[in-house]
């Protein structure tokens, strides 16, 4: 049980200019489930690996409820740590693979036994105790992985994309078991994973990274609602969000024939800091409704549709000052249109995002 | 015409190519070439002396026997220096594997500044012929001193210490290059695991690594103590007490100072072959055991 902070953490690796982690700022809370997540080459690993002393801190600093961990060595605080490829050691069996932590401890060996068999027992792992990790599946081994890390009871659980390597129907299944584990155990938890549904899912708040920077922490519903900026906004939700470049004028954004609104506050900062009279908007694929021709709505002329059996997904074109520009809707799957179709859409009232046209912060 | 034969055949069998024909019969060519020695040596072990003096060596024998063996065993005290070639090996390839794996650990796990220079240093170094370094050697070895409790000579030379240090200093490079290279293919995260699970330099060697390295170790072992068994030159050299000397050298004993019965000598080297065959056979199954296999996804 403990809480983490990071504090203006910064790793440059030796031999680059651009720090790959800069100036982490970020707490979580005791017992929280925390997941990191962004692009490849976001520094969101990194981030993991600081705080597990797999990496050097170049600046700032990593505290474990409140203990400067940032010098100590991994042994030294207190967390263990789940693999993307799981690392078992291939020559012990899975009980001496969970054991092998404590066993370096010196923990009693019954102790170790009840333990190990506890940890077993959670995981549906007992009757493979005595194999070694090639006789198992995948789905097994990375049982095998969270069971090495829970047999610790440490203050952190550390997790660097423990599901990528599983198939889509046993991730599904694997992400809720993760997240009722660690709900059970109330075991502080940072997740790392660059799959948005993951951390929409399993988080009690997300922290999403680009470029080695910190762009939003928040919970699932608040990073959905209320995106801190164009990548964020971008990057949550699938399909991504509609998001363009168009005209301000007096009384909001000029969308193709529409006018979306919006509020005089949010104009007068788009004007602001060289907004050029752009401003970038944003809808949702879901945030739509199909019109009539005479309603109102933007023509998009339709090139693609998707149909998911719960939705359908139209991809088409609409003109927004003299060039084509695509756009995804949502549309009812019984009810969609065709390849060729011209459609009328328009986003919800309310529901539509705005962005400065050239920081890209929500206005 | 084979693109014609394979797709006639289909998939199910493919007819062999020629270039692979070709390959075999090569193959075959090359091996029989090594085994017609050795195999005419056991023949010609078998064969009483005065059988192939008459007919030759490549005639078929009136009479098989086992006497020679006996008489070689007996006559060349080879019991003595199987124990003297013993004494040398296995502290010999014990010591490199030793060395080497630590060696091998340093280069490929801990981030070292000059890794790679070293390690191409080591391999470098390998590469002398021993024949130079001749010479220099036996000249260095009478200056070396040691306490009389391990040599009789109070030097380095004709000491068993000599001998195995030259072969652990001869050796530990080419072990060293094949264990880092074993050690590359076991997967980074998982001494990254070991740290985590809270085990510091030394055990992450011991308990994960050197257990996984079991494979390289086996075969390095087998081919080590080969090349220290069969060695001939350092032991010649280095050494001048006869009663000391290893099995390779202690063969001369067969000969006579006139006349030399090359059956005899022909069973005698096969006995001393034998060892290294017994080696072979009882660690093959080492070197096809593929550890790391299943250490992560698959």
């Amino acid at each position: 049980m403990a809480t983490v902070r990071y504090d203006k953490a910064t790793r440059i690796y030796p031999g680059t200019s651009r720090p790959a982690v800069d100036g982490l700022e970020l707490e979580i809370g005791d017992g929280e489930f925390l997941v990191l997540v962004g692009p490849s080459g976001c520094g969101k690993s990194t981030s993991l690996r600081m705080l597990a002393g797999l990496e050097d801190v170049d600046q700032g600093a990593i505290y474990i409820q409140d203990r400067d961990v940032t010098n100590l060595p991994p042994k030294a605080r207190d967390i263990a740590m789940v693999f993307q490829n799981y690392a078992l050691y291939p020559h012990m069996t899975v009980y001496e693979n969970m054991a092998f932590a404590l066993k370096l401890r010196k923990t009693p060996k019954h102790e170790i036994d009840v333990r190990v068999k506890k940890a077993a027992a959670m995981l549906q792992l007992e009757e493979y105790l005595g194999r070694k990790p090639k006789a198992l599946s995948g789905g097994q081994r990375q049982r095998v992985a969270m069971g090495r890390a829970i047999v610790r009871e440490p203050q952190v659980f550390l997790m660097d994309e423990p599901l990528s390597n599983l198939d889509a129907k046993l991730r599904v299944q694997t992400r809720s078991q993760i997240a009722t584990l660690q709900a059970d155990l109330g075991i502080t938890t940072v997740y790392v994973t660059h799959d948005q549904v993951e951390a929409m899912t399993m988080g009690h708040r997300v922290a999403v990274m680009l470029d080695g920077v910190l762009q939003q922490v928040a919970s699932p519903r608040e990073l959905y609602d209320k995106p801190a900026n164009v990548f964020v906004a971008g990057f949550m939700g699938s399909p991504a969000m509609n998001i363009k470049k168009v005209p301000l004028t007096e009384s909001g954004a000029k969308f193709a024939d529409m006018i979306l609104p919006l509020e005089r506050s949010q104009i007068e900062a788009a004007s602001a800091d060289g907004g050029d009279k752009h401003v970038q908007v944003g809808f949702r694929p879901e945030d739509t409704d199909l019109v009539g021709a005479e309603d109102g709505g933007m023509p998009i002329h339709v090139d693609l549709v998707e149909e998911l059996g719960s939705d359908a997904y139209v991809y088409g074109t609409v003109a927004l000052e003299g060039q084509d520009e695509r756009i995804i809707v949502r549309a009812d799957p019984r009810n969609a249109p065709s390849l060729g179709d011209t459609v009328y859409v328009k986003p919800r009232a309310g529901q539509h995002h705005a962005f400065h046209a050239g920081n890209g912060r929500r206005l | 015409m084979t693109a014609v034969a394979t797709s006639v055949e289909g998939f199910r069998r493919q007819a062999p190519r020629p270039a692979r024909l070709l390959l075999h019969a090569f193959l075959a060519l090359v091996s029989l070439g090594w085994l017609a020695p050795l195999a005419l040596a056991v023949y010609a072990s078998l064969r009483p002396y005065h059988e192939t003096a008459e007919d030759g060596y490549f005639s078929l024998p009136r009479t098989l026997t086992l006497h020679y063996y006996a008489s070689a065993w007996r006559d060349a005290e080879l019991t003595k220096y199987f124990l003297n070639s013993l004494l040398i090996a296995v502290p010999g390839v014990v010591l490199t594997l030793f060395l080497a794996s630590f060696v091998a650990f340093a280069i490929t796990r801990v981030r070292l500044r000059f890794g790679v220079p070293l390690l191409v240093l080591f391999t470098a170094g390998n590469l002398l012929p021993p024949q130079i370094i001749v010479v220099p050697l036996y000249e260095l070895f009478k200056r070396v001193p040691l306490p009389a409790s391990m040599s009789d000579s109070l030097t380095l030379y004709d000491s068993y210490w000599g001998v195995i240090a030259i072969h652990v200093a001869f050796q530990t490079g080419f072990c060293v290059f094949v264990l880092a290279n074993y050690m590359r293919t076991v997967p980074y995260e998982i001494t990254e695991a070991a740290r985590v699970d809270g085990a510091g330099v030394w055990l992450q060697y011991w308990r994960v690594i050197l257990p996984l390295c079991r494979p390289a170790l086996a075969a390095l072992g087998t081919l080590e103590f080969t090349w220290m068994y069969n060695d001939f030159l350092w032991a010649l050299v280095l050494m001048s007490t006869g009663d000391k000397m290893p099995v390779t050298s202690a063969l001369n004993n067969l000969r006579g100072q006139f006349f030399t019965d090359y059956n005899l000598l022909a069973a005698g080297a096969v006995i001393v072959a034998l060892p290294t065959m017994v080696v072979f056979f009882a660690l093959q199954r080492q070197f096809i055991a593929g550890l790391t296999l299943g250490s992560s996804k698959g």
